[in-house]
């Protein structure tokens, strides 16, 4: 078992395209790390070149303890799985597993042995005599895992293995990796696009933007506390609602006002905005802590903002309700029971404890919480979250 | 579904051009086979039923015809290109295929532009040149001009099959511990066998066909069968039933090679290996 340590990593291609600049990443023992971003960001490259199937340009790369900026890939004890499977196709799925186990010398009895324990494990013991055509894209997948985890690697590198599945078998195997990765216990770097499979899948994850890392960090405390722009709308869906606005100050109050409504800052977040010493932010609130505000209690006091229904999109539970107010658009997501109607006009409360200001040059979140606070308050925030939507 | 009447018709039309084209093309093979079992007396009537003689297959071996070391020839020159350019191409191709190095569009494009030179064009050049080294007449020379336009072709269509195969099964065989020849060994080659069989047999029917390289530069000893097959050309006039003979002996092989391998033309490139 073993960890992974990239030191400045740079890749740099012949053409002078710089893919990856200085990179900087920590990955413990046995983790599960997801790096995540959209097409073009480098995610691909950077587990190449764990894998060593791409070359560091610059920089070092550790594999436990070990440098291996110069170690060939097969010495490097990883296993791979690719996005398209890539199983050889001339091979019946027994010699597909057990291939990496004969190019290893591995003793024939061994070799049986391993291979069997493997396909039990996944489950597909009567498969070992087909060939890959004959299988469905799950099972494909589940021999691709297969080829992976005979060898008994320090580290598993997973190449978006489940894009090329169905919704639904997706799903599946995402509760099926996670027990895997229960089960052996190894290191597992898992690269995707899709923010749903990082978010569900990563004990840490990785945002990654052209080339260069933007946060590392827990799932949630990714989704409540991004450190900018860019990890905030990428993580969450639908994603985080972004609306210029300016900080205006009024009887020792601050207030966010976006042209189309004014709202007070909370005092805590008030305070690291005069800190900040900004006049102009981006408004970042996520759709779900947009509220439609409830007339009968009185108690109800929070300030509210008038905005008209474009869309409604219902999905059962809840509905996504696309809205504009002035004419800023925003997207809110409310509980089904309201009878809402497109083109009505409804009064909508924000949970200003959990909006995001963020700057408008660099992007940079400017009223954040410390890292440290993030780890420790993200499950207050979930429980007080599930709580809330209860008596919604 | 039902045809429309005009549906119909134009089912049969396209029969009809099918048939057409097909009676076009097979009639000078049908007269070829049916000359080669004639009599001389025969050959020139337009006879369907005769009584069939294997006469000719005998005397084109015999003097003063003597097509045996001529088929060894052909065989032996056929073979070898074969044998040279088929590995030649496919380590070639690959190289083509895989890495990037500096000027690979002009070599690649290098490659192929001896395909543009017409032989014709190139043939007392080449006469000369083998004159000089002392190769007329020697199926060496034949064997070299040969591989100047298989060689070409076979790393372009190879090259096709490899780029068609998705490097990340390549990519698999590095991280389950192969080397760069063992993956050409163990998985591209196994993979791309098909483009490999066809080139091969292309390659060996063009060389088996060849006439101009063979004509001007063998006299005696390396003469090979296309070449032979003017000899029938004699000053009694043309034998055209040994002529048919002597062009099926011709075609028998490329027929037989065809056929065999016929599943490797049809089979699937990748068989499932990536979605």
């Amino acid at each position: 078992m073993a960890g992974i340590k990239m030191v400045d990593v740079k890749k740099q291609y012949p053409n002078g395209f710089v893919a990856i600049e200085n990179m900087n990443l920590e990955i413990p023992d046995k983790e599960f790390v997801v790096l995540v971003g959209p097409s073009g960001c480098a995610k691909s490259t950077a587990l190449k070149m764990i894998a060593g199937l791409e070359e560091i340009s610059s920089g070092e790369m550790y594999i436990g303890d070990r440098l291996v900026n110069k170690v060939p890939p097969k010495d490097r004890e990883i296993a791979m799985v690719f996005q398209s499977y890539a199983l050889y196709p001339h091979m019946t799925i027994y010699d597909n597993i057990a291939f990496g186990l004969k190019m290893r010398k591995t003793p024939k009895e061994e070799i049986d042995k391993l291979v069997k324990e493997a396909s039990e494990i996944l489950g597909m013991s009567d498969l070992l005599d087909r060939k890959p055509r004959q299988l469905s894209g799950g099972q494909r997948q589940r021999v691709a895992l297969g080829r992976a985890i005979v060898r008994h690697p320090q580290v598993f590198l997973f190449d978006e293995p489940l894009s090329n599945l169905d919704a639904k078998l997706r799903v599946k195997m995402r509760t099926e990796l996670k027990k895997l990765h229960e089960r052996l216990h190894t290191t597992v770097v898992y690269v995707t696009h899709d923010q749903v499979e990082a978010m569900t899948m990563g004990s840490t994850i990785v945002v990654l933007k052209l080339g260069a890392i933007q946060q590392v960090g827990s799932p949630l405390s990714l989704y409540s506390f991004p450190s900018n722009r860019f990890v905030a709308g990428f993580i969450g869906s639908p994603s985080m609602n972004f609306l210029d606005c300016t900080i205006a100050e009024e009887n020792g109050n601050l207030f966010v006002d976006t042209g189309a409504f004014r709202l007070m800052l909370p005092e805590d977040k008030a305070a690291k905005v005069r800190d900040h010493g900004g006049k102009e932010f981006i408004f970042g609130i996520r759709p779900e802590d947009i509220r439609k505000r409830r007339e009968k209690k009185e108690s109800y006091s929070e300030e509210h903002i008038n905005a008209k229904i474009n869309v409604i999109e219902p999905l059962g539970k809840e509905m996504y309700v696309n809205l504009s107010a002035g004419n800023l658009e925003f997207m809110a997501i409310i509980n089904a029971r309201f009878p809402l109607k497109p083109h009505e006009e409804v009064e909508l409360t924000l949970n200003m404890d959990r909006m995001h200001l963020f700057e408008k040059e660099g992007e940079k979140e400017a009223v954040a919480h410390t890292a440290k606070n993030a780890t420790t308050l993200e499950g207050a925030r979930l429980m007080a979250d599930l709580d809330e939507s209860d008596d919604d | 579904m039902a045809m429309t009447r005009d549906e119909k018709f134009w089912e049969g039309m396209r029969w009809a051009g099918f048939g057409a084209t097909f009676l076009f093309m097979a009639f000078p093979i049908f007269w070829m086979i049916l000359t080669s079992f004639k009599v001389a007396r025969d050959a020139y009537s337009t006879k369907v039923f005769f009584s069939p003689t294997l006469n000719n297959f005998i005397s084109i071996f015999q003097d003063p015809y003597n097509f045996g070391p001529l088929l060894f020839n052909s065989v032996v020159v056929s073979f070898s290109t074969v044998a040279v350019a088929i590995p030649a191409a496919t380590c070639a191709a690959y190289a083509f295929s895989r890495y990037q190095f500096k000027g690979k569009n002009a070599l690649m494009v290098s490659v192929l532009s001896s395909q543009f030179v017409p032989p014709v064009v190139v043939v007392l050049p080449f006469f000369i040149l083998f004159k000089n080294l002392h190769l007329l007449d020697t199926r060496l020379a034949l064997v070299i001009l040969n591989l100047s336009f298989v060689l070409p072709f076979a790393v372009w269509m190879i090259k096709g099959f490899i780029d068609a195969l998705p490097p990340d099964i390549e990519s698999a065989a590095v991280v389950d511990g192969c080397n760069r020849f063992q993956v050409l060994r163990h998985i591209t080659l196994p993979l791309i066998m098909p483009g490999v069989v066809t080139s091969a047999v292309f390659g060996f029917i063009q060389s088996w066909n060849e006439f101009l390289f063979a004509l001007i530069l063998t006299n005696q000893k390396a003469v090979t069968l296309t070449v032979g097959l003017m000899g029938l050309h004699t000053d009694k006039g043309i034998l055209w039933e040994h002529m048919a003979a002597a062009s099926m002996l011709i075609m028998i092989p490329i027929f037989a090679i065809s056929f065999t391998i016929r599943e490797y033309f049809i089979s699937g490139l990748t068989m499932g290996a990536v979605k």
